[in-house]
């Protein structure tokens, strides 16, 4: 398949995809409901994270901080504004703060980025829970009007689909080039003529501005919010697995994953809320090792693969343990005595 | 100003510190229009530390860097790009998960890419026929049957003939060569030095080429820096260095001066 064919069929699997998300409320009950907009959130977030993480490989702990502040945005300014400048609003705000810090730490790379951009979600969540608390005097608000639950769905619905189809688009421009330049080698990439400073200032602001936006969005479906809801580090964290799980330099990687992982998720905190966490973990270390490319990289010889491995280890547990292997060292040797 | 335009590249006291190291040490070089120069020194003598201060790629402690008279001392190595100077590294660092074409596409998609005379449609603008397109610079470095390869699969001399590629597909006027030809066998050494020869008559390049093969590198270039512990040592025909008490003693021994015999 060509650029063009896989650009084609990106784009119907997204259509088809929105068209399913589209109708769901239609039959969905109000707990698939739910679940859909949590997946939602997360194929937002990761995508964006993805696009940008992924593909440079600048490992961005910060998303949260993004979220939180999308959330306050819409907090503070829900009375005030309707409801999509709102939306627009936490997005802003959250984009022209990952410029600021992205000119600040994105000259640093893996772990001291990753460390520092965690200490800056950190920083904005106390620097906003201490502004709440000497100036409003509160720790937490309590938004009173909240727009109607489809509407929640479908702003958060638009933000995915947009993130995809971004994501999608902006791969094949000179932008998604340079990204993976950056990625591959971030100078050589230079000494070819990309500007990556500002490359990875735009990529970053991009990640920021979806956060925003999602936070912005599900601030609501709290009807209380405070910084250590808002801010909630979890959220950061499980964009950033998601994406690994899911394959962070492809693009259905993420999304598929972000289904599968809310869905999981949910079933395993009712059905086994003891356990809920440790299986999560588990689950998150088997496919490290028996999948680093993500879930995007399986195939059906993946599957073969395993089978046949599996097959090969009992073949040789059972050679092992029969006394065969044994039996035949001792004979080989015994021929080697006898050939000697 | 005058002067300025006559040289291509101009390097004055050129000086880079790493803490109390002082790698490169007040060099001053002119590079003319189309002239191919080589670079030889012993390890560490700080050739391709010279390399990374004139391409960008580590800051100058202090000095002055003019390209056609424009001053690009502290710019970052984009911008370097952009004025037409191109290099290759030590070791290849071609971007190994993407396809051979994709590698010279970069290039072309950044610091290559010149407006086009039509919006649509029409040639872009100021471009050497050689270098028009990803298929046209694979068949001037002649990597044509491997375009669709990843470039991680690829041997690692054509990797270093595909560095040569990326370097060319920003359509460079001078071309920084940080010893492509090490750890080639004599026949791709000699493949090599003939490609470079050529590269400079058919696209009118400027070459810099490092080398540590000084028999190779005396024979196809016209000028001769050596560096020794960071400072020039000799600057001329091959003819005359090699006859330099002080290069002699630094670097070549007594035998490259009965080797030497018909050199320029």
């Amino acid at each position: 398949m060509n650029s063009r064919t896989l650009l084609w069929r990106d784009l119907l699997v997204l259509f088809g995809l929105t068209g399913w998300a589209l109708a769901l409320p239609g039959y969905g009950s109000e707990f698939a409901l739910s679940m859909a907009l949590t997946c939602l959130m997360y194929v937002a977030l990761s995508t964006s994270w993805g696009f940008f993480c992924g593909t440079t490989r600048y490992l961005s702990l910060a998303t949260s901080a993004f979220f939180g502040l999308g959330a306050y945005t819409t907090a503070m300014n829900l009375d005030s504004l309707p409801w999509a400048s709102a939306i627009a609003l936490g997005s802003g705000i959250a984009a022209a703060v990952a410029v600021v810090m992205g000119l600040g730490v994105l000259h640093l790379r893996g772990t001291y980025f990753a460390v520092l951009t965690f200490g800056m979600a950190e920083l904005i969540r106390h620097a906003i829970s201490y502004y709440e608390k000497s100036v409003h005097g509160t720790v937490g608000r309590v938004l009173t009007t909240v727009p109607d639950m489809s509407t929640i769905y479908h702003t958060v619905l638009l933000l995915a689909v947009l993130s995809v189809a971004l994501s999608i688009g902006l791969r094949r421009t000179r932008f998604g080039l340079a990204l993976l330049g950056i990625g591959g080698d971030e100078q050589r990439a230079q000494t070819l003529g990309v500007n990556t400073r500002w490359v990875k200032v735009a990529g970053f602001a991009f990640t920021a501005a979806v956060a925003g936006g999602v936070g912005a969005a599900m601030a609501v479906r709290w009807t209380y919010i405070d910084p250590h809801t808002a801010f909630n580090p979890f959220i950061g964290f499980q964009t950033v697995l998601i994406a690994l799980i899911g394959g962070a330099m492809t693009v259905w990687g993420p999304l598929i994953a972000a289904i599968v992982f809310s869905i999981l998720a949910e079933t395993l905190r009712l059905q086994a809320p003891q356990i809920y966490m440790m299986t999560l973990g588990l689950l998150l270390i088997l496919s490290v090792l028996y999948l680093p490319g993500g879930l995007a990289s399986l195939r059906w010889q993946t599957f073969k693969d395993w089978r046949s491995g599996a097959r090969q280890w009992w073949k040789d547990l059972r050679y092992d343990l029969s006394g065969d292997k044994a039996r035949d060292k001792k004979r080989a040797k015994e021929r080697r005595l006898v050939g000697g | 100003m005058s002067a300025d335009k006559k040289f291509l590249l101009r390097a004055h006291e050129v000086t880079v510190r790493f803490g109390g190291l002082t790698a490169v040490d007040a060099v001053s070089m002119d590079i003319a229009p189309g002239e191919l120069v080589g670079i030889m020194g012993p390890n560490g003598a700080g050739k391709t530390t010279l390399f990374n201060a004139i391409s960008g790629v580590t800051p100058m402690t202090s000095g002055q860097l003019s390209i056609e008279g424009r001053s690009l001392a502290g710019a970052a190595p984009h911008r370097f790009a952009a004025m037409g100077l191109a290099r290759t590294f030590q070791t290849p660092r071609v971007f190994a998960d993407l396809p051979v074409s994709e590698n010279i596409r970069f290039g072309l998609a950044f610091a290559g890419r010149r407006p086009r005379k039509y919006v649509f449609w029409g040639e872009e603008q100021g471009v050497p026929w050689a270098l028009r397109d990803v298929a046209s610079i694979l068949s001037v470095i002649g990597l044509s049957h491997l375009a669709d390869l990843p470039a991680a699969a690829i041997t690692p001399s054509q990797q270093r003939v595909l560095e040569i590629g990326m370097a060319l597909s920003t359509r460079p006027r001078l071309l920084l060569l940080d010893e492509v030809a090490a750890g080639l066998t004599e026949i791709e050494v000699e493949e090599m030095a003939r490609l470079i020869q050529r590269l400079r008559d058919e696209l009118d390049l400027s070459v810099i080429w490092i080398e540590h093969a000084v028999k190779i590198l005396l024979q196809h270039v016209e000028r001769v820096i050596v560096l020794h512990q960071g400072q020039k040592i000799a600057d001329g025909k091959p003819s005359e260095v090699v006859r330099n008490p002080e290069v002699i003693d630094a670097y070549l021994g007594d035998e490259m001066v009965d080797a030497s015999e018909g050199l320029t």
